[in-house]
Protein backbone atom coordinates (compact mmCIF):
# COMPACT_ATOMS: atom_id res chain seq x y z
CA UNK A 1 0.00 0.00 0.00
CA UNK A 2 1.06 3.52 -0.61
CA UNK A 3 2.27 5.47 2.27
CA UNK A 4 0.31 8.65 1.70
CA UNK A 5 0.90 9.84 5.21
CA UNK A 6 2.11 13.42 4.68
CA UNK A 7 -0.87 14.65 2.77
CA UNK A 8 -3.28 12.80 5.00
CA UNK A 9 -1.74 14.57 7.91
CA UNK A 10 -2.09 17.90 6.16
CA UNK A 11 -5.70 17.32 5.20
CA UNK A 12 -6.89 15.65 8.35
CA UNK A 13 -4.71 18.05 10.23
CA UNK A 14 -6.91 20.90 9.21
CA UNK A 15 -10.10 19.01 10.02
CA UNK A 16 -8.59 17.88 13.26
CA UNK A 17 -7.75 21.46 14.09
CA UNK A 18 -11.37 22.42 13.51
CA UNK A 19 -12.50 19.61 15.77
CA UNK A 20 -9.97 20.70 18.33
CA UNK A 21 -11.24 24.25 18.11
CA UNK A 22 -14.73 23.01 18.90
CA UNK A 23 -13.46 20.90 21.76
CA UNK A 24 -11.32 23.76 22.97
CA UNK A 25 -14.28 26.08 23.02
CA UNK A 26 -16.23 23.54 25.09
CA UNK A 27 -13.25 23.18 27.39
CA UNK A 28 -13.06 26.97 27.67
CA UNK A 29 -16.72 27.12 28.70
CA UNK A 30 -16.25 24.51 31.38
CA UNK A 31 -13.09 26.25 32.56
CA UNK A 32 -14.79 29.64 32.78
CA UNK A 33 -17.70 28.06 34.63
CA UNK A 34 -15.43 26.30 37.10
CA UNK A 35 -13.31 29.40 37.65
CA UNK A 36 -16.41 31.50 38.17
CA UNK A 37 -17.70 29.03 40.73
CA UNK A 38 -14.35 28.98 42.51
CA UNK A 39 -14.27 32.75 42.60
CA UNK A 40 -17.79 32.85 44.01
CA UNK A 41 -16.84 30.44 46.75
CA UNK A 42 -13.74 32.48 47.40
CA UNK A 43 -15.86 35.62 47.69
CA UNK A 44 -18.25 33.75 49.95
CA UNK A 45 -15.35 32.71 52.18
CA UNK A 46 -14.04 36.25 52.17
CA UNK A 47 -17.46 37.52 53.07
CA UNK A 48 -17.79 35.15 56.06
CA UNK A 49 -14.22 35.87 57.13
CA UNK A 50 -14.85 39.60 56.96
CA UNK A 51 -18.04 39.21 58.94
CA UNK A 52 -16.48 37.03 61.64
CA UNK A 53 -13.42 39.26 62.13
CA UNK A 54 -15.56 42.38 62.19
CA UNK A 55 -17.90 40.72 64.58
CA UNK A 56 -15.00 39.96 66.93
CA UNK A 57 -13.65 43.50 66.67
CA UNK A 58 -17.09 44.87 67.20
CA UNK A 59 -17.47 42.61 70.22
CA UNK A 60 -14.24 44.00 71.64
CA UNK A 61 -15.27 47.58 71.13
CA UNK A 62 -18.88 46.88 72.03
CA UNK A 63 -18.48 47.98 75.61
CA UNK A 64 -16.96 51.26 74.57
CA UNK A 65 -19.65 52.41 72.11
CA UNK A 66 -23.39 52.50 72.21
CA UNK A 67 -25.46 49.47 71.28
CA UNK A 68 -27.26 51.34 68.46
CA UNK A 69 -24.11 51.61 66.42
CA UNK A 70 -23.17 47.95 66.79
CA UNK A 71 -26.66 46.87 65.70
CA UNK A 72 -26.08 43.09 65.84
CA UNK A 73 -29.43 42.58 64.03
CA UNK A 74 -28.35 44.67 61.07
CA UNK A 75 -25.09 42.71 60.79
CA UNK A 76 -26.90 39.39 60.62
CA UNK A 77 -29.13 40.87 57.97
CA UNK A 78 -26.09 41.90 55.93
CA UNK A 79 -24.61 38.45 56.22
CA UNK A 80 -27.81 36.67 55.24
CA UNK A 81 -28.60 38.95 52.31
CA UNK A 82 -25.02 38.69 51.10
CA UNK A 83 -25.19 34.92 51.26
CA UNK A 84 -28.52 34.83 49.43
CA UNK A 85 -27.10 37.08 46.73
CA UNK A 86 -24.08 34.85 46.25
CA UNK A 87 -26.19 31.70 46.14
CA UNK A 88 -28.49 33.30 43.58
CA UNK A 89 -25.57 34.32 41.42
CA UNK A 90 -24.25 30.79 41.66
CA UNK A 91 -27.63 29.34 40.61
CA UNK A 92 -27.79 31.87 37.78
CA UNK A 93 -24.40 30.79 36.57
CA UNK A 94 -25.46 27.15 36.63
CA UNK A 95 -28.60 27.92 34.65
CA UNK A 96 -26.63 29.84 32.05
CA UNK A 97 -24.27 26.90 31.77
CA UNK A 98 -27.13 24.43 31.28
CA UNK A 99 -28.74 26.56 28.56
CA UNK A 100 -25.42 27.12 26.90
CA UNK A 101 -24.90 23.37 26.67
CA UNK A 102 -28.38 22.95 25.20
CA UNK A 103 -27.75 25.74 22.74
CA UNK A 104 -24.51 24.16 21.63
CA UNK A 105 -26.30 20.90 21.05
CA UNK A 106 -28.91 22.65 18.92
CA UNK A 107 -26.19 24.42 16.96
CA UNK A 108 -24.58 21.08 16.19
CA UNK A 109 -27.88 19.63 14.98
CA UNK A 110 -28.51 22.80 13.02
CA UNK A 111 -25.21 22.43 11.17
CA UNK A 112 -26.32 18.94 10.24
CA UNK A 113 -29.65 20.30 9.11
CA UNK A 114 -28.01 22.88 6.86
CA UNK A 115 -25.91 20.16 5.21
CA UNK A 116 -28.97 17.95 4.71
CA UNK A 117 -31.22 20.71 3.49
CA UNK A 118 -28.56 21.94 1.06
CA UNK A 119 -28.43 18.45 -0.34
CA UNK A 120 -32.21 18.16 -0.52
CA UNK A 121 -32.50 21.48 -2.33
CA UNK A 122 -29.60 20.98 -4.70
CA UNK A 123 -30.41 17.45 -5.85
CA UNK A 124 -33.70 18.24 -7.62
CA UNK A 125 -32.15 21.45 -8.92
CA UNK A 126 -29.21 19.51 -10.38
CA UNK A 127 -31.62 17.14 -12.05
CA UNK A 128 -33.72 19.93 -13.58
CA UNK A 129 -30.61 21.70 -14.82
CA UNK A 130 -29.28 18.49 -16.35
CA UNK A 131 -32.51 17.83 -18.25
CA UNK A 132 -32.71 21.39 -19.54
CA UNK A 133 -29.10 21.35 -20.71
CA UNK A 134 -29.65 17.95 -22.31
CA UNK A 135 -32.63 19.31 -24.23
CA UNK A 136 -30.58 22.25 -25.41
CA UNK A 137 -27.59 20.14 -26.43
CA UNK A 138 -29.27 17.22 -28.16
CA UNK A 139 -32.00 16.31 -30.60
CA UNK A 140 -34.40 14.32 -28.49
CA UNK A 141 -37.34 12.22 -29.69
CA UNK A 142 -40.73 13.42 -28.46
CA UNK A 143 -41.30 10.42 -26.24
CA UNK A 144 -38.04 10.95 -24.36
CA UNK A 145 -38.70 14.67 -24.19
CA UNK A 146 -42.00 14.00 -22.47
CA UNK A 147 -40.27 11.75 -19.96
CA UNK A 148 -37.76 14.51 -19.25
CA UNK A 149 -40.50 17.06 -18.73
CA UNK A 150 -42.31 14.70 -16.37
CA UNK A 151 -39.12 14.15 -14.39
CA UNK A 152 -38.51 17.90 -14.17
CA UNK A 153 -42.04 18.54 -12.97
CA UNK A 154 -41.56 15.88 -10.30
CA UNK A 155 -38.36 17.56 -9.16
CA UNK A 156 -40.01 20.97 -9.11
CA UNK A 157 -42.80 19.50 -7.01
CA UNK A 158 -40.25 18.04 -4.61
CA UNK A 159 -38.56 21.41 -4.25
CA UNK A 160 -41.87 23.10 -3.67
CA UNK A 161 -42.89 20.60 -0.98
CA UNK A 162 -39.62 21.00 0.84
CA UNK A 163 -39.72 24.79 0.79
CA UNK A 164 -43.37 24.82 1.87
CA UNK A 165 -42.64 22.46 4.74
CA UNK A 166 -39.79 24.62 6.02
CA UNK A 167 -41.95 27.72 5.88
CA UNK A 168 -44.90 25.92 7.49
CA UNK A 169 -42.80 24.63 10.35
CA UNK A 170 -41.44 28.07 11.00
CA UNK A 171 -45.00 29.48 10.97
CA UNK A 172 -46.12 26.73 13.34
CA UNK A 173 -43.30 27.55 15.74
CA UNK A 174 -44.12 31.22 15.77
CA UNK A 175 -47.83 30.45 16.09
CA UNK A 176 -48.54 32.35 12.89
CA UNK A 177 -50.36 29.45 11.28
CA UNK A 178 -54.00 29.83 10.30
CA UNK A 179 -55.53 26.77 11.91
CA UNK A 180 -58.79 25.36 10.78
CA UNK A 181 -59.93 23.13 13.63
CA UNK A 182 -63.29 21.49 13.31
CA UNK A 183 -65.23 18.73 15.01
CA UNK A 184 -65.03 15.47 13.05
CA UNK A 185 -66.16 11.87 13.42
CA UNK A 186 -62.77 10.29 14.02
CA UNK A 187 -63.42 7.02 12.13
CA UNK A 188 -64.56 8.79 8.97
CA UNK A 189 -61.93 11.53 8.85
CA UNK A 190 -58.98 9.23 9.56
CA UNK A 191 -60.16 6.80 6.87
CA UNK A 192 -60.43 9.69 4.43
CA UNK A 193 -56.97 11.06 5.25
CA UNK A 194 -55.45 7.62 4.92
CA UNK A 195 -57.17 6.95 1.60
CA UNK A 196 -55.75 10.22 0.34
CA UNK A 197 -52.25 9.31 1.49
CA UNK A 198 -52.60 5.93 -0.25
CA UNK A 199 -53.57 7.78 -3.43
CA UNK A 200 -50.76 10.33 -3.12
CA UNK A 201 -48.00 7.81 -2.48
CA UNK A 202 -49.38 5.45 -5.13
CA UNK A 203 -49.51 2.62 -2.61
CA UNK A 204 -51.38 -0.59 -3.36
CA UNK A 205 -54.43 -0.31 -1.04
CA UNK A 206 -54.04 -4.01 -0.25
CA UNK A 207 -50.90 -3.18 1.68
CA UNK A 208 -52.70 -0.93 4.14
CA UNK A 209 -55.10 -2.51 6.58
CA UNK A 210 -57.62 -0.51 8.57
CA UNK A 211 -59.00 -1.93 11.80
CA UNK A 212 -61.10 -0.96 14.78
CA UNK A 213 -63.14 2.11 15.42
CA UNK A 214 -63.12 4.96 17.91
CA UNK A 215 -66.82 5.81 17.56
CA UNK A 216 -66.48 9.35 18.83
CA UNK A 217 -65.63 12.89 17.80
CA UNK A 218 -62.43 14.89 18.00
CA UNK A 219 -61.31 18.34 17.03
CA UNK A 220 -58.94 18.12 14.10
CA UNK A 221 -57.30 20.45 11.61
CA UNK A 222 -57.77 18.43 8.47
CA UNK A 223 -54.91 19.93 6.47
CA UNK A 224 -52.43 19.66 9.33
CA UNK A 225 -53.48 16.11 10.14
CA UNK A 226 -52.97 15.09 6.52
CA UNK A 227 -49.38 16.25 6.94
CA UNK A 228 -49.06 13.99 9.99
CA UNK A 229 -50.41 10.96 8.14
CA UNK A 230 -48.31 11.70 5.05
CA UNK A 231 -45.12 12.01 7.08
CA UNK A 232 -45.72 8.75 8.89
CA UNK A 233 -46.53 7.00 5.60
CA UNK A 234 -43.48 8.51 3.93
CA UNK A 235 -41.22 7.28 6.74
CA UNK A 236 -42.76 3.82 6.60
CA UNK A 237 -42.15 3.70 2.85
CA UNK A 238 -38.58 4.98 3.15
CA UNK A 239 -37.62 2.58 5.88
CA UNK A 240 -39.32 -0.59 4.71
CA UNK A 241 -36.67 -2.64 2.96
CA UNK A 242 -38.62 -5.01 0.77
CA UNK A 243 -42.09 -5.63 2.07
CA UNK A 244 -44.23 -2.57 2.65
CA UNK A 245 -47.18 -3.23 4.91
CA UNK A 246 -49.03 -0.76 7.11
CA UNK A 247 -51.58 -1.39 9.77
CA UNK A 248 -53.86 1.40 11.02
CA UNK A 249 -55.78 0.68 14.21
CA UNK A 250 -58.37 2.93 15.80
CA UNK A 251 -59.50 2.62 19.40
CA UNK A 252 -60.30 4.80 22.39
CA UNK A 253 -59.88 4.98 26.11
CA UNK A 254 -62.04 7.07 28.47
CA UNK A 255 -60.28 10.32 27.54
CA UNK A 256 -58.50 9.86 24.24
CA UNK A 257 -58.82 8.50 20.75
CA UNK A 258 -55.89 6.22 19.89
CA UNK A 259 -54.63 6.02 16.32
CA UNK A 260 -51.93 3.40 15.95
CA UNK A 261 -49.93 3.14 12.74
CA UNK A 262 -47.65 0.12 12.56
CA UNK A 263 -45.12 -0.70 9.86
CA UNK A 264 -42.92 -3.74 9.42
CA UNK A 265 -39.87 -1.79 8.35
CA UNK A 266 -36.43 -1.34 9.81
CA UNK A 267 -37.54 -0.21 13.23
CA UNK A 268 -35.73 2.31 15.37
CA UNK A 269 -32.77 1.42 17.60
CA UNK A 270 -33.73 1.68 21.28
CA UNK A 271 -31.12 4.29 22.10
CA UNK A 272 -32.37 6.57 19.32
CA UNK A 273 -36.05 6.45 20.21
CA UNK A 274 -36.00 9.34 22.61
CA UNK A 275 -34.26 11.56 20.07
CA UNK A 276 -36.19 11.10 16.89
CA UNK A 277 -38.85 13.71 17.55
CA UNK A 278 -36.15 16.26 18.19
CA UNK A 279 -35.80 19.03 15.66
CA UNK A 280 -33.12 18.40 12.98
CA UNK A 281 -32.31 15.00 14.49
CA UNK A 282 -31.38 12.20 12.12
CA UNK A 283 -30.31 8.67 12.90
CA UNK A 284 -26.78 8.04 11.64
CA UNK A 285 -26.56 4.37 10.86
CA UNK A 286 -25.09 2.40 8.00
CA UNK A 287 -28.08 0.07 8.08
CA UNK A 288 -30.47 2.87 7.17
CA UNK A 289 -31.46 2.61 3.52
CA UNK A 290 -32.02 6.32 3.15
CA UNK A 291 -29.58 8.84 4.41
CA UNK A 292 -31.51 11.78 3.12
CA UNK A 293 -34.03 14.04 4.70
CA UNK A 294 -34.26 17.28 6.58
CA UNK A 295 -34.65 15.89 10.09
CA UNK A 296 -37.84 17.91 10.38
CA UNK A 297 -40.58 15.37 9.56
CA UNK A 298 -41.22 13.79 12.95
CA UNK A 299 -40.61 17.05 14.77
CA UNK A 300 -43.30 18.59 12.60
CA UNK A 301 -45.64 15.67 13.28
CA UNK A 302 -45.17 16.03 17.03
CA UNK A 303 -45.75 19.79 16.96
CA UNK A 304 -48.98 19.38 14.99
CA UNK A 305 -50.26 16.69 17.35
CA UNK A 306 -49.36 18.90 20.32
CA UNK A 307 -51.30 21.77 18.82
CA UNK A 308 -54.28 19.39 18.76
CA UNK A 309 -53.85 18.88 22.49
CA UNK A 310 -52.66 15.35 21.86
CA UNK A 311 -49.41 13.43 22.03
CA UNK A 312 -47.49 10.97 19.91
CA UNK A 313 -45.37 8.09 21.10
CA UNK A 314 -43.58 5.25 19.40
CA UNK A 315 -42.82 1.67 20.09
CA UNK A 316 -40.17 -0.33 18.33
CA UNK A 317 -38.51 -3.44 19.68
CA UNK A 318 -35.32 -2.32 17.94
CA UNK A 319 -33.70 -2.58 14.54
CA UNK A 320 -35.64 -4.56 11.88
CA UNK A 321 -38.55 -5.00 14.28
CA UNK A 322 -40.92 -2.48 12.71
CA UNK A 323 -42.26 0.65 14.34
CA UNK A 324 -45.63 1.53 15.83
CA UNK A 325 -46.59 5.17 16.23
CA UNK A 326 -49.52 5.89 18.54
CA UNK A 327 -51.31 9.21 18.31
CA UNK A 328 -53.58 10.22 21.18
CA UNK A 329 -56.18 12.89 20.58
CA UNK A 330 -58.55 14.26 23.21
CA UNK A 331 -62.17 13.17 22.72
CA UNK A 332 -64.43 16.13 22.01
CA UNK A 333 -66.36 17.36 25.04
CA UNK A 334 -64.67 14.78 27.26
CA UNK A 335 -61.10 15.83 27.87
CA UNK A 336 -59.15 19.09 27.68
CA UNK A 337 -62.45 20.89 27.24
CA UNK A 338 -61.27 24.45 27.68
CA UNK A 339 -58.25 23.99 25.44
CA UNK A 340 -60.37 22.48 22.67
CA UNK A 341 -62.92 25.24 23.06
CA UNK A 342 -60.18 27.79 22.57
CA UNK A 343 -58.97 25.99 19.43
CA UNK A 344 -62.44 26.06 17.92
CA UNK A 345 -62.96 29.68 18.84
CA UNK A 346 -59.59 30.64 17.42
CA UNK A 347 -60.27 28.76 14.17
CA UNK A 348 -63.65 30.41 13.88
CA UNK A 349 -62.10 33.86 14.29
CA UNK A 350 -59.38 33.12 11.76
CA UNK A 351 -61.95 31.90 9.29
CA UNK A 352 -63.99 35.07 9.73
CA UNK A 353 -60.91 37.21 9.16
CA UNK A 354 -59.99 35.25 6.06
CA UNK A 355 -63.54 35.50 4.71
CA UNK A 356 -63.53 39.24 5.30
CA UNK A 357 -60.23 39.53 3.44
CA UNK A 358 -61.54 37.62 0.46
CA UNK A 359 -64.86 39.42 0.27
CA UNK A 360 -65.09 41.37 -2.99
CA UNK A 361 -64.89 45.13 -2.61
CA UNK A 362 -68.22 46.74 -3.35
CA UNK B 1 -18.60 10.64 -31.56
CA UNK B 2 -15.60 11.22 -29.45
CA UNK B 3 -12.56 9.21 -30.53
CA UNK B 4 -11.92 8.35 -26.90
CA UNK B 5 -15.06 6.33 -26.74
CA UNK B 6 -14.22 4.04 -29.60
CA UNK B 7 -13.51 1.22 -27.23
CA UNK B 8 -16.78 1.98 -25.40
CA UNK B 9 -15.36 2.99 -22.10
CA UNK B 10 -17.57 1.76 -19.33
CA UNK B 11 -18.61 3.92 -16.43
CA UNK B 12 -19.95 2.90 -13.05
CA UNK B 13 -22.52 5.48 -11.99
CA UNK B 14 -23.31 5.49 -8.27
CA UNK B 15 -26.25 7.80 -7.72
CA UNK B 16 -29.40 7.21 -5.69
CA UNK B 17 -31.35 10.16 -7.06
CA UNK B 18 -33.38 8.31 -9.69
CA UNK B 19 -34.23 11.34 -11.74
CA UNK B 20 -30.67 12.65 -11.90
CA UNK B 21 -29.34 9.16 -12.66
CA UNK B 22 -31.70 8.77 -15.62
CA UNK B 23 -30.54 12.07 -17.09
CA UNK B 24 -26.88 11.16 -16.59
CA UNK B 25 -27.30 7.72 -18.15
CA UNK B 26 -29.02 9.24 -21.17
CA UNK B 27 -26.20 11.71 -21.72
CA UNK B 28 -23.32 9.35 -21.07
CA UNK B 29 -24.81 6.76 -23.39
CA UNK B 30 -25.34 9.41 -26.02
CA UNK B 31 -21.59 10.12 -25.77
CA UNK B 32 -20.90 6.47 -26.44
CA UNK B 33 -20.13 5.21 -22.95
CA UNK B 34 -21.46 2.04 -21.47
CA UNK B 35 -23.09 2.91 -18.15
CA UNK B 36 -23.78 0.62 -15.25
CA UNK B 37 -25.97 2.32 -12.68
CA UNK B 38 -26.33 1.41 -9.00
CA UNK B 39 -28.17 3.27 -6.27
CA UNK B 40 -26.22 2.55 -3.08
CA UNK B 41 -22.75 2.02 -1.69
CA UNK B 42 -22.97 -1.73 -1.19
CA UNK B 43 -24.18 -2.31 -4.73
CA UNK B 44 -21.38 -0.06 -5.96
CA UNK B 45 -18.71 -2.15 -4.24
CA UNK B 46 -20.30 -5.36 -5.51
CA UNK B 47 -20.38 -4.03 -9.07
CA UNK B 48 -16.80 -2.81 -8.77
CA UNK B 49 -15.57 -6.24 -7.70
CA UNK B 50 -17.55 -8.20 -10.27
CA UNK B 51 -17.02 -6.08 -13.39
CA UNK B 52 -14.36 -3.86 -14.80
CA UNK B 53 -14.85 -0.15 -15.34
CA UNK B 54 -12.81 2.67 -16.78
CA UNK B 55 -14.22 5.36 -14.54
CA UNK B 56 -16.51 5.80 -11.55
CA UNK B 57 -18.91 8.67 -10.99
CA UNK B 58 -19.74 8.67 -7.33
CA UNK B 59 -22.32 10.46 -5.20
CA UNK B 60 -21.44 10.95 -1.52
CA UNK B 61 -24.76 10.79 0.28
CA UNK B 62 -25.78 7.30 -0.74
CA UNK B 63 -27.39 4.59 1.39
CA UNK B 64 -25.59 1.89 3.37
CA UNK B 65 -21.98 2.82 2.64
CA UNK B 66 -21.29 6.47 1.91
CA UNK B 67 -19.32 7.71 -1.09
CA UNK B 68 -16.15 8.53 0.86
CA UNK B 69 -16.02 4.98 2.16
CA UNK B 70 -16.71 3.54 -1.31
CA UNK B 71 -13.87 5.66 -2.75
CA UNK B 72 -11.38 4.61 -0.12
CA UNK B 73 -12.28 0.91 -0.40
CA UNK B 74 -11.92 1.08 -4.17
CA UNK B 75 -8.54 2.78 -3.72
CA UNK B 76 -7.39 -0.09 -1.55
CA UNK B 77 -7.75 -2.56 -4.40
CA UNK B 78 -7.34 -0.29 -7.40
CA UNK B 79 -5.23 2.82 -6.85
CA UNK B 80 -5.53 3.77 -10.50
CA UNK B 81 -9.28 3.84 -10.98
CA UNK B 82 -10.35 7.38 -11.92
CA UNK B 83 -13.05 8.49 -9.49
CA UNK B 84 -15.18 11.58 -10.03
CA UNK B 85 -17.14 12.67 -7.00
CA UNK B 86 -20.42 14.31 -7.88
CA UNK B 87 -22.15 15.72 -4.86
CA UNK B 88 -24.25 18.45 -3.34
CA UNK B 89 -21.92 18.60 -0.37
CA UNK B 90 -19.63 21.48 -1.06
CA UNK B 91 -17.99 22.45 2.21
CA UNK B 92 -14.22 22.68 2.29
CA UNK B 93 -14.19 19.81 4.77
CA UNK B 94 -16.06 17.58 2.31
CA UNK B 95 -13.79 18.52 -0.55
CA UNK B 96 -10.69 17.77 1.46
CA UNK B 97 -12.16 14.50 2.60
CA UNK B 98 -12.99 13.62 -1.00
CA UNK B 99 -9.43 14.23 -2.17
CA UNK B 100 -8.02 12.53 0.89
CA UNK B 101 -9.98 9.34 0.24
CA UNK B 102 -8.54 9.25 -3.24
CA UNK B 103 -11.02 10.87 -5.56
CA UNK B 104 -9.41 12.44 -8.61
CA UNK B 105 -11.95 15.13 -9.18
CA UNK B 106 -14.81 16.78 -7.38
CA UNK B 107 -17.83 18.30 -9.11
CA UNK B 108 -20.61 19.89 -7.10
CA UNK B 109 -24.32 19.75 -7.84
CA UNK B 110 -25.91 21.45 -9.65
CA UNK B 111 -23.37 21.12 -12.46
CA UNK B 112 -23.19 21.95 -16.15
CA UNK B 113 -23.57 19.02 -18.51
CA UNK B 114 -20.68 20.18 -20.72
CA UNK B 115 -18.38 20.50 -17.74
CA UNK B 116 -19.23 17.01 -16.55
CA UNK B 117 -18.59 15.50 -19.97
CA UNK B 118 -15.30 17.40 -20.32
CA UNK B 119 -14.10 16.21 -16.97
CA UNK B 120 -15.07 12.61 -17.69
CA UNK B 121 -13.20 12.75 -20.98
CA UNK B 122 -10.30 14.52 -19.34
CA UNK B 123 -10.01 11.85 -16.71
CA UNK B 124 -10.13 9.05 -19.26
CA UNK B 125 -7.52 10.83 -21.37
CA UNK B 126 -5.27 11.22 -18.36
CA UNK B 127 -5.71 7.57 -17.57
CA UNK B 128 -4.37 6.63 -20.98
CA UNK B 129 -1.78 9.38 -20.90
CA UNK B 130 0.05 8.41 -17.75
CA UNK B 131 0.22 4.85 -19.02
CA UNK B 132 2.13 5.98 -22.10
CA UNK B 133 5.75 5.09 -21.42
CA UNK B 134 8.40 7.75 -21.23
CA UNK B 135 10.54 7.65 -24.38
CA UNK B 136 9.30 4.13 -25.11
CA UNK B 137 10.52 3.00 -21.78
CA UNK B 138 8.04 2.12 -19.05
CA UNK B 139 10.62 2.54 -16.28
CA UNK B 140 12.13 5.72 -15.06
CA UNK B 141 15.03 5.68 -12.63
CA UNK B 142 16.56 8.45 -10.61
CA UNK B 143 18.81 7.97 -7.61
CA UNK B 144 17.56 5.01 -5.66
CA UNK B 145 14.09 5.38 -7.10
CA UNK B 146 12.28 3.60 -9.87
CA UNK B 147 8.84 4.33 -11.27
CA UNK B 148 6.96 2.00 -13.59
CA UNK B 149 4.45 4.10 -15.48
CA UNK B 150 2.70 0.99 -16.80
CA UNK B 151 1.33 -0.13 -13.47
CA UNK B 152 2.44 2.79 -11.28
CA UNK B 153 4.52 0.54 -9.06
CA UNK B 154 7.47 2.29 -7.53
CA UNK B 155 10.56 1.49 -5.61
CA UNK B 156 12.44 3.91 -3.41
CA UNK B 157 15.44 2.18 -1.89
CA UNK B 158 13.90 -0.86 -0.25
CA UNK B 159 10.42 0.56 -0.04
CA UNK B 160 7.92 -0.31 -2.72
CA UNK B 161 4.52 1.26 -3.24
CA UNK B 162 1.97 2.26 -5.84
CA UNK B 163 1.26 5.82 -6.96
CA UNK B 164 -2.24 7.12 -7.51
CA UNK B 165 -2.97 8.29 -11.06
CA UNK B 166 -2.75 11.92 -10.08
CA UNK B 167 0.53 11.45 -8.26
CA UNK B 168 1.86 9.59 -11.27
CA UNK B 169 0.78 12.35 -13.58
CA UNK B 170 2.38 15.07 -11.49
CA UNK B 171 5.57 13.02 -11.38
CA UNK B 172 5.47 12.32 -15.09
CA UNK B 173 4.94 15.97 -15.92
CA UNK B 174 7.87 16.96 -13.72
CA UNK B 175 10.09 14.34 -15.30
CA UNK B 176 9.10 15.21 -18.85
CA UNK B 177 9.98 18.81 -18.13
CA UNK B 178 13.03 18.18 -16.05
CA UNK B 179 15.49 20.98 -15.35
CA UNK B 180 12.78 23.52 -16.14
CA UNK B 181 10.91 25.56 -13.55
CA UNK B 182 7.24 24.66 -13.56
CA UNK B 183 4.73 26.93 -11.93
CA UNK B 184 1.90 25.68 -9.76
CA UNK B 185 -0.56 27.14 -12.23
CA UNK B 186 1.02 25.22 -15.08
CA UNK B 187 0.78 22.00 -13.13
CA UNK B 188 -2.85 22.70 -12.33
CA UNK B 189 -3.66 23.36 -15.96
CA UNK B 190 -1.67 20.54 -17.46
CA UNK B 191 -2.27 17.81 -14.91
CA UNK B 192 -5.54 18.63 -13.22
CA UNK B 193 -6.92 20.11 -16.40
CA UNK B 194 -8.63 22.83 -14.38
CA UNK B 195 -7.87 26.28 -13.25
CA UNK B 196 -10.40 27.51 -10.77
CA UNK B 197 -11.59 24.43 -8.93
CA UNK B 198 -8.45 23.29 -7.20
CA UNK B 199 -6.42 25.68 -5.13
CA UNK B 200 -2.70 25.96 -5.68
CA UNK B 201 -2.34 24.56 -2.16
CA UNK B 202 -3.41 21.22 -3.57
CA UNK B 203 -0.32 21.22 -5.78
CA UNK B 204 1.89 21.86 -2.76
CA UNK B 205 0.26 18.97 -0.95
CA UNK B 206 0.97 16.64 -3.86
CA UNK B 207 4.57 17.79 -4.05
CA UNK B 208 4.94 17.16 -0.31
CA UNK B 209 3.60 13.68 -0.80
CA UNK B 210 5.91 12.95 -3.73
CA UNK B 211 8.94 14.21 -1.80
CA UNK B 212 8.04 11.91 1.04
CA UNK B 213 8.07 9.03 -1.42
CA UNK B 214 11.22 9.74 -3.35
CA UNK B 215 13.48 12.08 -1.42
CA UNK B 216 16.00 10.63 1.01
CA UNK B 217 15.25 13.60 3.26
CA UNK B 218 11.98 15.27 2.38
CA UNK B 219 12.81 18.44 4.27
CA UNK B 220 15.94 18.89 2.13
CA UNK B 221 14.83 17.77 -1.32
CA UNK B 222 17.40 17.03 -3.98
CA UNK B 223 15.14 15.89 -6.84
CA UNK B 224 11.99 18.01 -6.55
CA UNK B 225 13.19 21.43 -5.51
CA UNK B 226 11.14 24.52 -4.81
CA UNK B 227 11.94 27.66 -6.71
CA UNK B 228 10.91 30.52 -4.53
CA UNK B 229 7.98 32.46 -5.92
CA UNK B 230 7.90 30.47 -9.15
CA UNK B 231 7.15 26.83 -8.58
CA UNK B 232 9.05 23.57 -8.73
CA UNK B 233 11.89 22.08 -10.66
CA UNK B 234 12.79 18.43 -11.11
CA UNK B 235 16.30 17.22 -11.76
CA UNK B 236 17.55 13.66 -11.56
CA UNK B 237 21.16 14.31 -10.75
Amino acid sequence: MIDSAPVVITFTGRIWQEEMKKQNSLFAYVLVFTLAQISWFFLLGLWIYWYVTNYLILNLVEEKITTEVVGGGANVFALVSGLILLVMISIGMSLIFIYLTKQMNITRLYDNFIANITHELKSPLASIQLYLETMRKRQIPDKVRNEFVAAMLEDADRLNKLITSILDISALEQKRIAYNFQVYEVDAIIKELIDYAIFQFKIDPKNVSFEGSAGCQSVIDRGAFQIVINNLFDNALKYSKSKFQLQVQLSRNPKNVLIKITDYGMGIPLNEQKNIFQKFYRIQSAAMPSVKGSGLGLYWVREIIRSHGGRISLYSAGESQGTAFTIELPIYKTSKKSYIKRLLKYSHQTKKQLDAMHEPVK
Amino acid sequence: MNPLNESFNSILLVEDEESLARGLIYNLEAEGFRVHHVGDGLAALEAFHSQSFDLIILDIMIPHVDGFEVASRIRETDPQMPILILTARTTLKDRLKGLETGADDYLSKPFHLEELLLRVQGMLKRKSWYKKPLQDHPFYRFGDNEINFENLKCRAGRKSFILTPLEAMVMKYLIENKDRVISRRELLEKVWNITSEVETRTVDNFILRLRKYFEPDSSRPIYIKSVRGSGYIFSDH
